[in-house]
């Protein structure tokens, strides 16, 4: 018989189901905690995010696949962990919204008439090949689910370059000598070097023969230019997160500078000088997504396909609108964005009042509209992909000598 | 192994080896649960890691040591419960009979430091461009002047260095399109070699690697690259070919053993792969199995360019010798 009363309770108490828990690693692109809030009220497990910078992400992600279950990235970061054998096909058999993706993720651009881009179109890496590669051909399996995308351009001074005109303007103004000693690139191999690469190109520097799948000579005659450009003082600095980005804008310290959507939310007064560029040349393109971890079976490998397949109830979706990256299921995404939202973001019609970002602040002022327009003339213009390419383990490591000579030189 | 380990009338290097660490593991010298790592024993035994990588390979499949989920292997058999034990080996004063010991000392100083250089040289390439100096790797390896030279000249001789513009000798950087050319190379010469080699490949070694795939003895793919090299393409009667074939795959094996390293897991698709190609040459359908070399060769390829990507989220190894500076 117990003595302690109490202690009599607790036994008659009901007993506590510990919540099972999914694991989610990726990068600030996805992993925001208003998703994770909203994932959790759906679902009956727990979910932890872990968010990464983008190298330290994808080398875990590859060689530590026990460490998650759930891996959240871009397609061009899959080469790296698909073939160090860290995760498992996806059955979209599984995937209740599977017909309803889009053809941009499943064909490589809207249509069939729009080319495909240069680099790492996400079709190229999508299906799971019977032999076990990840290719383009259709197939049940895939290697990542397709889920949040956008086009990137890069932000301008208006003061400095004037206006667009009709014709738009140009990457080549990313390395312009107007905006001299006023320049900042991202500092991201398989980004950052393909903004430079643009300009590059755009300003008839140089030229590339596949510009998404460089050689060696072509990747040492771009860092040749940037070194040059360097030593005559062109850039002021090198970021690598949006808040860096903002923070050199807020410091009066660039006229142009690789720039990400949600950045442009974040300016105040700013927006009215400081001007995403629709570049005449095409964008450059992302695609993010979720992919299971190899060692998932049973319950855990059930929660994550639940999981998966909330991505694309919608929810998901209209957060990832309100800093301005598209979804892969447009009709579910509309339906959790209001009538305004859904035409600023998605129509590029005029702002009919103010919107929220994902944290509930005003990103988008009354009769403001989006720099390039409507989702479907946006993702039309698919320059070129943020790409892994062949010969990545050269490139980045002549892109990081470079960057190190930039910021050691910083003014 | 052939050139590094036998010498005539000697046992192979790697079986003097491996017959030590046994020794010593069933004295009980080396206990239980003791981490066994390439480089160190390669230093108490004064070779190159290659026939250490092979001895620890051997005790493996006779299960004196397991496979565990850091580097290296642990002394014991694979249900011994014990955490690993992480000791430099030569504070366990190893038991090395006499006839080892001449046997691994008789092996020339030339021989011992180009296993190792080479091996260095070749590893360093998947981290960018290096440039050796003559006279710091002769102070490195403390030899003279003369036998460095020696050994720079036989790596120029298998294409692991060149003489740059200001007439220094460079290594690397192993590209993408190295690495590419390496394995169309390949495509082009192992298919032929095979072809060559038809008459004179031992049925019985064939059978017996078809049955260790068979039954998993070896999830290492390496070991069936080995075994194709060494029973199938070794016995082309065309030196000049054969010699070409192993040029050519040193420093893609060297990129395999760097992507071993950073724990690249097993290839079950290539182990597949190699399962029908000894099936095929063991069924004596020589063309077909030349001709699916060929298609076994390309998926290598794409495979491990996408592999080699990784190496640029790696910081430059920490193993990279002194006489070795980066460009």
């Amino acid at each position: 018989m117990p003595t302690d009363l109490s202690a009599a309770h607790k036994l008659a108490a009901p007993p506590r189901v510990k919540r099972r828990t999914l694991r989610v690693i990726g990068t600030d692109v996805t992993l925001l905690e208003g998703v994770r809030q909203a994932a959790i009220a759906d679902l009956q497990f727990d979910i932890e995010y872990e968010s990464l910078d983008f190298l330290t992400c994808q080398r875990r992600a590859a060689m530590n696949p026990e460490h998650y279950d759930i891996y959240e990235q871009c397609f061009h970061n899959l080469d790296i962990v698909w073939y160090w054998g860290a995760l498992q096909p996806i059955d979209t058999h599984r995937i209740a919204e599977w017909e309803n993706i889009g053809d941009l993720s499943k064909l490589g651009g809207v249509s069939k008439y729009m080319r495909q881009g240069y680099g790492d179109a996400p079709v190229r890496k999508l299906y799971v090949q019977p032999d076990g590669v990840i290719g383009q051909q259709p197939m049940r399996f895939i290697s990542m689910l397709p889920t949040a995308h956008n086009v990137d351009s890069f932000g301008f001074d208006r003061r400095v370059f004037g206006d667009e005109g009709p014709e738009g303007s140009s990457w080549a103004w990313l390395l312009d000598k107007r905006a001299k000693g006023r320049i900042a690139l991202v500092d991201e191999p398989a980004i950052g070097l393909f903004d430079a690469a643009l300009a590059a190109e755009a300003s008839g520097d140089l030229s590339f023969a596949d510009i998404g799948n460089m050689t060696v000579d072509e990747i040492d005659s771009l860092m040749a230019l940037l070194e040059t450009l360097r030593q005559q003082g062109f850039f002021c600095d090198s970021w690598k997160s949006a808040q860096d980005a903002e923070a050199l804008l807020h410091g009066d310290k660039v006229s142009a500078q690789s720039m990400w959507s949600p950045s442009y939310g974040n300016l105040g007064p700013m927006q009215d000088h400081f001007i995403e560029s629709v570049p005449r040349e095409g964008y450059r393109a992302w695609h993010g997504g979720a992919s299971l971890a190899k060692h998932l079976t049973g319950t855990k490998l059930g929660m994550a396909y639940e999981y998966l397949n909330w991505w694309l109830t919608g929810k998901a979706g209209a957060i990832m609108a309100r800093q301005g990256y598209y979804m892969t299921v447009l009709e579910k995404t509309r339906q959790y964005l209001s009538e305004d939202e859904w035409d600023y973001w998605y129509e590029g019609q005029i702002a009919r009042s103010d919107l929220a970002g994902p944290d509930g602040q005003t990103v988008v002022r009354k009769g403001h509209r989006r720099a390039g327009g409507a989702y479907h003339e946006r993702v039309s213009r698919i320059a070129l992909w943020n790409t892994v390419m062949d010969e990545y383990n050269y490139a980045a490591r002549s892109w990081n000598r470079f960057i190190s000579a930039v910021r050691e030189n910083r003014p | 192994m052939s050139r590094s380990s036998t010498l005539r009338g000697q046992a192979p290097l790697y079986e003097v080896i491996s017959d030590i660490l046994k020794r010593n593991i069933q004295s009980g010298r080396l206990p239980t649960g003791l981490v066994l790592i390439e480089g160190p024993i390669a230093r108490v035994m004064m070779t190159s890691r290659a026939p250490v990588q092979v001895a620890l390979r051997k005790l493996h499949e006779e299960g004196l040591i397991h496979r565990f989920r850091g580097r290296g292997y642990l002394v014991g058999a694979a249900t011994a419960d014990i955490g690993p034990i992480r000791r430099p080996i030569d504070e366990f004063q190893l038991d090395i009979p006499e006839q080892s010991k001449s046997s691994l000392e008789v092996r020339g100083t030339w021989m011992r430091v180009y296993d190792q250089v080479e091996a260095d040289v070749a590893a360093c390439q998947v981290f960018g461009e290096f440039r050796l100096v003559e006279t710091e790797l002769a102070d490195f390896l403390g030899v003279s002047r003369t036998v460095a030279r020696d050994v720079l000249s036989r790596l120029n001789e298998r294409g692991l260095i060149r003489k740059g513009a200001s007439s220094h000798w460079l290594a690397g950087p192993l590209t993408a399109r190295v690495l590419r050319e390496k394995y169309q190379l390949r495509a082009i010469v192992e298919p032929a070699a095979l072809l060559l080699a038809a008459d004179f490949i031992e049925p019985a070694e064939i059978t017996k690697v078809r049955d260790e795939i068979r039954q998993g003895l070896t999830r290492e793919t390496d070991a069936y690259e080995e075994a194709f090299q060494k029973h199938c393409l070794e016995r082309a009667p065309n030196e000049a070919l054969v010699e070409m074939i192993r040029n050519n795959r040193l420093l893609l094996s060297s990129v395999n053993e760097a992507l071993n390293r950073l724990g690249l897991p097993a290839d079950h698709v290539a182990i597949d792969q190699y399962r029908i190609l000894f099936d095929l040459i063991g069924s004596r359908q020589i063309n077909s199995a030349a001709e699916y070399l060929k298609e076994h060769l390309r998926l290598l390829a794409d495979k491990n360019l996408a592999r080699l990507k990784i190496v640029a989220l790696v910081p430059e190894a920490e193993a990279i010798p002194r006489y070795l500076s980066p460009l």
